[in-house]
Order: structure tokens, then C-alpha cells, then sequence
């Protein structure tokens, strides 16, 4: 689903930020990426997503080698790549059911795909009751799920997570990270940066680790460290 | 891709209402500028009419009577041509005049019909151009011809059109280059106002690119809302161009007795035309430079 073939990005001012990285993640698998603040776990889920270019390698997504896409196809490789942040990325001036339609509004879905599937994904995420409310008026759990069900509406094949639980309390967390995990469990690919050491513990899932842009452990059902 | 036109509708208008007093702005400067253009393309329209015999350094008309016989038409070109104080002479005919006539008296059927009924009460003439054009050689030739045989009348340019012609040449200029710069102006009040709406909306529009919106779905909105500024300018310069014809033509329409002035008519279609114009530059500054603007700011 996801392949990496000696990528390498280097920032203005000669930061590395990701030095010669392969891997190759299969369709369905959950990954944690891991790593000290600086190692390049943002810039590789700013790869997948192409909102940045690499300077040498390839990256492959479902297939198709990213580099090689003309500008205007990008929005239809981000259509089949969910994302969500650890600032949740949320639209204050919409309510919780308008900031999930909103995804779909904008890649042109019809009015009554977007009226089944909102409220679908917003029972998954244990939202409905909610819909109405706008983000200040939630929690950040709740915020989270909002932006969990936003990136998910449009049934994605890839889960790109960046610190999702960076700003939750621990017992919050456990809530997210389920979400997370039912989502892997319908076949969507999951990679997820974070620092979060009792989640990698617990979950026991496929870790990469990197360390000032390399990638010094790539390991099956592994611990933070 | 499908745009939803709903979509499409309800952002321009939310952008548009956003940012009210900058939109303000930018529809003003259009429309003045584009006043500008329109009332010097009928102010030029209008001189043109005023002025059509005498266009091409025509000092003098020698207009000859109705029943002049071709003899006598023919020697007085000869003197005509054969004067070494005369550059050039143009013999125009009654067919030419008639044409001359219908462009002169456009709008003015009451006062075309009796000539479209009768055309030979229109006289035939020689539109001359002297070599030297200062006002005593041109009253010595025009003394010269308008006794001569055949010869109705010398009508010579009166210091009036000279002066008309000038100042209007002044005044197009003027004009135009003030257009030019408020349109430019205006360009750039409206990239400006994209500009803001995009930085305004900047949250969004990321959130858009993110879930995988296009690029030109993202962009209509904002080109859009260029285009109805663009073309809610173009409309109120219509309607001041509009204004401005009916207000002369009413005032110039009452100077009895001043031919000159009541020859500066501005037929309707021309008016049509240069509101068609401004309709067409109008859309064109608003989605250009929103286009523009959009494009700029709204990178992958």
C-alpha cells in the first residue's frame, strides 16, 4: 500500500529530516512512528500526503510512485488519504455535522450521499448526539473524533495520523486510539507519528522508529523502545 | 469534476459579503474607470460627428449649386488641382454626401427623411486642403473660388472646429491615460480583495486541500467573486455613460443655432457599443486579476 525507496528530504539550511528511508507497509497493517522530536515523523506523513516533495527516492502510494503525479491529480491521491492532526484542524464557524460534510461537499459528493453518510460516520465515531454543536463547545477528545470522522467519511485507504493524542489526557487517548484501531479493522491502512509510549506499549503493532531522519528500527508487533 | 452549483453560489456570496468595504473599494474604482473609457470613446464619437466634413486637414468646402453643369464642374477641378497653393482635392458626390448625411443625422430621422426622399437637394463639393493652413491663405483661396461659375458657397473651418478638435484631442488623452491608470488600479484593488478573502478563508482552503478538493474547485469561488465586482462596476459606468449621452444630447439638442454643437450627437449604437465594451472589460479586470490572485496564493 505504502512504499518507501531510499527517500530523502533536506530542508533549506542543509536539516535533514529524512536520510536514505525504505519500508514497505501492507494494505490493512497498523504503524506507529516513532522517534524523538526532530527525527522526521512529520515530514514522512507530509511525504505520503505530497504536501512536500522528496529531494532523492520514491514513494509509492497504492501502486502508483507519488513523485511521478502531475499537480492536478494530487487531490485525487489526498481523496484516497485520510488525515488527521494533533490541532485537529477543525473549522470553528461549523458545526460538527457541517465540518464532516464539508469533506465531501468540497470533492463534489451529491447532496444524498452526503446525508447518509454524515451521520454514519458521525454513530462510529459516538457523535450524533452532537452534531449540532460547534467545535468550541466540545472537548478535545470529542474535537478529535470529529476530525477522525472527518478524514474517514470518504472511506480512505490509507489513515495518516500525526500525533493524534498529542493534546488528550490519557484516558481520552485509549478512547482515540480504539476509534483508530475499529477503523484498521475495516481493511484502512493506519500510520500514526507519535510520542505516546504507553499507547505503543499497549497496541503492540508494527513500530518504526527513527532517529534524525533515519530509520533505526522497523519492527513487528514492537514496544516504544 | 461535478461543482456543486449550490456550493459555488453560497461561498462567492459569503466572500463577497465578507469582505464588504474592500469589495466597495474595488467596484468603484472599476466603475470609475470605466466611466472614464466610455465617456472618452463618446466624447471621440461625438467630435467625429461633429466634424466629419472637415476631417484630414480639410481647410475649405466648395460646395457647388444643384444645377451646375458637368463643364463647369470639371473646370473648377482643374483650377482646383491645377492651384500649386492646393495640397489635395476630393470631389465628393451626391451619393457620398447622401452616405455622409445618414452617418451625420444617425438618430435624427426627421431630418434624414427629406434627403433619403430627395437626394439631389444634397450639393455636390470639393473638400480641399490647402498647403499652408494659416488663416489668410485660406480666406485668399477661399475669396478665390466662391465666385467662380457653378460654385453655391466656401465654407472654410471656422476657428470653432480647430479649437473643438484640439481641446477634444487634449481631453481623450487626458482622459485615457487617467482610464488607464484607474484601471490598472482597479486590477490591483481586486487582486488585493482576493488576496484578503483567501487569507481570510486560509483555514479552509487548507482543510480543502487536504480532503482532496481541486484546485479549481477551491478557485471559482474566489474568481467569482472578481468577476461580480468586475461587472457590478462595469454596470454602474453603464448606467453613467448612459446619463451623460442623454444629459448632452438634451443640452446640445437646445443650442439653436450653433450647428456645430448640434452635430455633436452620439447615435445610440454607439453608446450600445461602448457599454458592451465596458461589460466585456469589466468581466475581464475582475476575473483576470481574481484569476490571477488565485492563482498565486492558492498553491498545491
Amino acid at each position: 500500500m505504502i512504499k518507501l525507496e531510499n527517500v530523502s528530504k533536506v530542508y533549506k539550511g542543509d536539516v535533514v529530516a529524512l536520510r536514505d528511508a525504505s519500508c514497505d507497509i501492507q494494505k490493512g497493517e497498523f504503524v506507529f512512528l516513532v522517534g524523538p522530536s526532530g527525527s522526521g515523523k512529520s515530514t514522512m506523513i507530509r511525504l505520503l500526503n505530497k504536501e512536500e516533495d522528496p529531494n532523492t527516492g520514491h514513494i509509492f502510494v497504492a501502486g502508483k510512485d507519488i513523485g511521478q503525479l502531475s499537480s492536478w491529480k494530487v487531490p485525487f491521491l489526498r481523496r484516497n488519504i485520510g488525515c488527521v492532526f494533533q490541532d485537529y484542524k477543525l473549522l470553528s464557524n461549523k458545526t460538527v455535522y457541517e465540518n464532516v460534510a464539508f469533506a465531501l461537499e468540497v470533492i463534489g459528493r451529491p447532496r444524498h450521499v452526503i446525508k447518509t453518510q454524515v451521520p454514519a460516520i458521525l454513530e462510529l465515531v459516538g457523535l450524533s448526539k452532537k452534531q449540532k454543536n460547534y467545535p468550541d463547545e466540545l472537548s478535545g477528545g470529542e474535537q478529535q473524533r470529529v476530525s477522525i470522522a472527518r478524514a474517514f467519511v470518504n472511506r480512505p485507504l490509507i489513515l495518516l495520523a500525526d500525533e493524534p493524542t498529542g493534546n488528550l489526557d490519557p484516558a481520552t487517548s485509549v478512547g482515540i486510539m480504539r476509534l483508530l484501531d475499529r477503523i484498521n479493522r475495516t481493511g484502512t491502512t493506519v500510520v500514526m507519528a507519535t510520542h505516546d509510549r504507553g499507547i505503543v506499549d499497549t497496541m503492540r503493532r508494527r513500530v518504526i522508529e527513527l532517529d534524525r531522519g533515519a530509520i533505526i528500527r522497523d519492527q513487528a508487533r514492537g514496544v516504544y523502545e | 469534476m461535478a461543482v456543486n452549483v449550490n456550493y459555488v453560489v453560497r461561498e462567492t456570496a459569503t466572500n463577497l459579503t465578507r469582505n464588504i468595504t474592500l469589495g466597495l473599494a474595488s467596484v468603484a474604482t472599476v466603475s470609475v474607470s470605466l466611466f472614464l473609457v466610455g465617456a472618452s470613446f463618446l466624447i471621440r464619437q461625438g467630435v467625429a460627428n461633429a466634424t466629419l466634413q472637415w476631417k484630414g486637414g480639410i481647410e475649405f468646402i466648395v460646395f457647388m449649386q444643384p444645377d451646375v453643369s458637368p463643364s463647369q464642374r470639371t473646370a473648377l477641378q482643374q483650377q482646383l488641382e491645377g492651384n500649386p497653393a492646393i495640397k489635395r482635392v476630393k470631389y465628393v458626390d451626391q451619393k457620398a454626401s447622401l452616405a455622409e448625411a445618414r452617418k451625420i443625422f444617425k438618430d435624427q430621422p426627421t431630418l434624414l427623411q427629406p434627403i433619403e426622399d430627395d437626394p439631389s437637394i444634397l450639393p455636390t463639393s470639393f473638400r480641399v486642403t490647402p498647403r499652408d493652413t494659416d488663416v489668410r491663405s485660406v480666406d485668399a483661396l477661399k475669396r478665390l473660388y466662391q465666385d467662380k461659375p457653378g460654385v453655391y458657397l466656401v465654407k472654410a473651418a471656422t476657428d470653432t472646429i480647430k479649437t473643438m478638435q484640439r481641446i477634444t484631442g487634449v481631453l481623450n488623452i487626458g482622459l485615457s491615460v487617467t482610464a488607464v491608470f484607474l484601471f490598472g488600479a482597479s486590477a490591483l484593488l481586486i487582486f488585493n480583495t482576493i488576496q484578503t478573502a483567501i487569507f481570510a478563508r486560509r483555514r479552509e482552503i487548507e482543510v480543502m486541500k487536504l480532503v482532496g478538493a481541486t484546485n479549481w474547485f477551491i478557485r471559482i469561488p474566489f474568481m467569482l467573486e472578481g468577476l461580480v465586482q468586475g461587472m457590478i462596476g462595469a454596470g454602474i459606468a453603464v448606467g453613467g455613460v448612459y446619463y451623460l449621452n442623454h444629459f448632452f444630447s438634451k443640452r446640445l439638442a437646445s443650442q439653436n443655432g450653433v450647428e456645430l454643437l448640434q452635430n455633436f450627437v452620439v447615435a445610440n449604437n454607439d453608446v450600445l457599443t461602448t457599454s458592451i465594451g465596458i461589460g466585456i472589460a469589466g468581466a475581464l479586470v475582475g476575473v483576470i486579476s481574481s484569476a490571477v490572485a488565485a492563482t498565486w496564493f492558492l498553491k498545491v
